[in-house]
């Protein structure tokens, strides 16, 4: 459905000094610079795939989805989208695709969301039968159906990005590029956009690439997962498979029922917490039995519980390169 | 083909019905901030009828325009400032959407890119106003004037008007158009602004030279003016002929430097 080559997008800008001299300096000189925002990116997506796009701040991820869905043009590289170039702006390719992004809005900030919706319908040349079938069934599946002919300006951050997705869906697209569409929003509101875009996806085959930096929204959705730092692709694979790359370790919390000796803890494993109720241990996966044989023989041990390392935290190895690509 | 394209023709004027309804609905959610726009839109027009007040007062004929025929031009003025104000904010905010990087949600929509952002928000506090003062002018001017009123001039005349409406649309989008590359043009702007108010009063008081730029070069005299010397039997052939051809080729310039300009779009960060 998507094919990614060799993708690379460069920015210019110009150098500016600090304070007003060098303002003056910049009016009759400029050193122009380039930025690299996407690096040499490749990669695939097949049909009514659901994938996570994650990294840092300003690693490239919605440069690439402006990329993929038409709104810049690549400097070099190549783009395969359902069969269409996306930089050419064919409508026939537009009405393929859709974007929703969170720090942005396309619906009429003085007129009910039900307005834009009959816009967009016009727009993409969507049939009157198929327009009221889609925003009966999507308003009811997002829990807006009351809100319809509620001004926009009056709907809450949660209930406005809802209708910004409703409105992105009216013409039905095979493709949808999410970019933060949860940015911002409460934990019941993002919960309800997770559910809904599982259901959409699984309904209606649609292929999606949402960026988030909520890992609960990639881990929601998502069984694959891209990692971009500094405009390269650091990872593709899949997400539970992230951990093992980090040398399969595992967190062992315990509990005791009296006071420990913190020097102690550290002649079982890492110790990353320590207190007076118990320790956080980091040890290797295959040493968790012999261990924790070790620990409850020799310590009062009243409770214990064994875990993955967060998928938060080996990101972040991955954004600080300790971890190489596979 | 034909058909495609009447009906691509027909869907454009179905959208822009929606804009206009939906431009509407919006402005009047703010029911005072619509009629104070009338309201400074209607003092504006009364400024701008005193030129009109003195001429009449005063008698004097500018060449071979009676007071009569400088209310016609005057009204023609009027009318065509409100069809301009009708959508000039959608020109005043483009610099900001490509500072801001906000046509990247236009630009995924499969219509024209420069219809929808320069088309989409319609002011109609600013058109009613300048609308009904001038058609009761040129209505006026054009009696009192005693010029022909048969089928043919009043053809003539709309017909130059809708040619002043696509030359005024296609001629003063342009400046704005650079802010794909300056991203700042509030210089360049303020002077076509500048250059529209020239039109304030019949061309014929301007010299002949200042005349024949701003008729050629710069056409913005052909905007106001061409209506009412068509009506007047004033315009040569050669003047008819530009009269159609400075609009449609201020058009396809227009058109070629957006198409150019939108390469360089580099949306903002988000």
């Amino acid at each position: 459905m998507i094919t990614v080559e060799h993708l690379r997008k460069d920015f210019t800008y110009y150098r500016k000094m600090t304070g007003i001299k060098g303002s003056l300096h910049n009016l009759f000189h400029r050193e122009s610079l380039t930025k690299e925002a996407v690096r040499d990116i490749s990669f695939s997506v097949e049909k009514g795939e659901m994938i996570g796009f994650l990294g840092p701040n300003g690693a490239g991820k919605t440069t690439t989805l402006k990329l993929l869905s038409g709104i810049l043009y690549p400097t070099d590289g190549r783009i395969d989208v359902d069969g269409f170039l996306p930089w050419e702006r064919k409508n026939e390719f537009k009405r393929r695709i859709s974007i929703v992004m969170g720090q942005k809005n396309q619906l009429w900030w003085d007129l009910p969301a039900s307005d834009s919706f009959y816009l967009n319908k016009c727009i993409f040349g969507v049939d009157d039968g198929d327009y009221r079938d889609i925003v009966t069934e999507l308003s009811e599946l997002l829990d807006v159906k009351e809100l319809l002919n509620v001004q926009v300006r009056r709907l809450s951050l949660g209930e406005r990005m809802k209708m910004e997705i409703l409105a992105a869906l009216i013409h039905r697209p095979d493709i949808l590029f999410l970019d933060e569409p949860t940015i911002g929003l409460d934990i019941l509101s993002q919960k309800k956009i997770r559910e809904f875009l599982k259901i959409y996806n699984e309904q209606w085959k649609t292929t999606v690439i949402i960026t988030s930096h909520y890992m609960a929204d990639i881990e929601a959705l998502c069984d694959r997962a891209v990692i971009i730092n500094r405009g390269q692709l650091v990872y593709d694979g899949k997400l539970g498979e992230i951990n093992q790359l980090l040398g399969k370790r595992k967190l062992l919390s315990l509990k005791t029922s009296a006071t420990v000796d913190p020097q102690a803890w550290n002649a079982f494993g890492l110790a990353r917490e320590v207190s007076a109720a118990g320790a956080v241990l980091e040890i290797p996966q295959e040493k968790v039995k012999e261990t924790l044989t070790a620990i409850l023989a020799g310590l009062p041990v009243e409770d214990f519980t064994v875990t993955e390392i967060p998928l938060e935290e080996s990101i972040a190895r991955f954004y600080q390169k300790e971890v190489a690509m596979p | 083909m034909e058909v495609e394209k009447v009906k691509r023709i027909g869907r454009y004027f179905r959208l822009l019905g929606v804009f206009a309804k939906y431009s509407l609905m919006s402005a009047l959610e703010y029911r005072i901030n619509f009629i104070t726009g009338m309201t400074v839109e209607v003092g504006w027009m009364l400024i701008k009828l005193l030129y009109v007040a003195i001429i009449y007062k005063a008698g004097t004929n500018i060449g071979i325009l009676t007071p009569d025929h400088i209310l016609l031009f005057v009204g023609t003025y009027m009318l065509m400032t409100g069809f301009y104000m009708l959508y000039f904010g959608n020109f005043a905010s483009l610099p900001g959407m490509v500072q801001q990087g906000e046509l990247d949600l236009y630009i995924v929509k499969p219509v024209s890119l420069q219809f929808l952002v320069t088309l989409r928000r319609l002011d109609f506090a600013y058109l009613l106003p300048e609308l009904a003062a001038g058609v009761i002018m040129i209505v006026t001017g054009w009696r009192l004037a005693g010029l022909p009123a048969g089928i043919l001039p009043v053809a003539g005349f709309v017909f130059y008007l809708v040619c002043g409406c696509l030359l005024t649309y296609s001629l003063f989008l342009l400046p704005y158009i650079l802010s794909f590359w300056i991203v700042s043009v509030g210089g360049i702007s303020d002077i076509s602004n500048a250059l529209w108010d020239f039109n304030n009063m019949p061309s014929l008081i301007y010299g002949k030279w200042f005349r024949r730029i701003g008729t050629y070069i710069l056409p913005v005299f052909v905007i106001t003016n061409f209506p009412g010397l068509f009506l007047m039997g004033e315009l040569s052939p050669w003047a008819c002929v530009w009269g159609v051809g400075a609009p449609a080729l201020f058009f396809a310039l227009t058109r070629a430097f957006w198409k150019a300009s939108l390469k360089r779009y580099s949306s903002a960060s988000s």
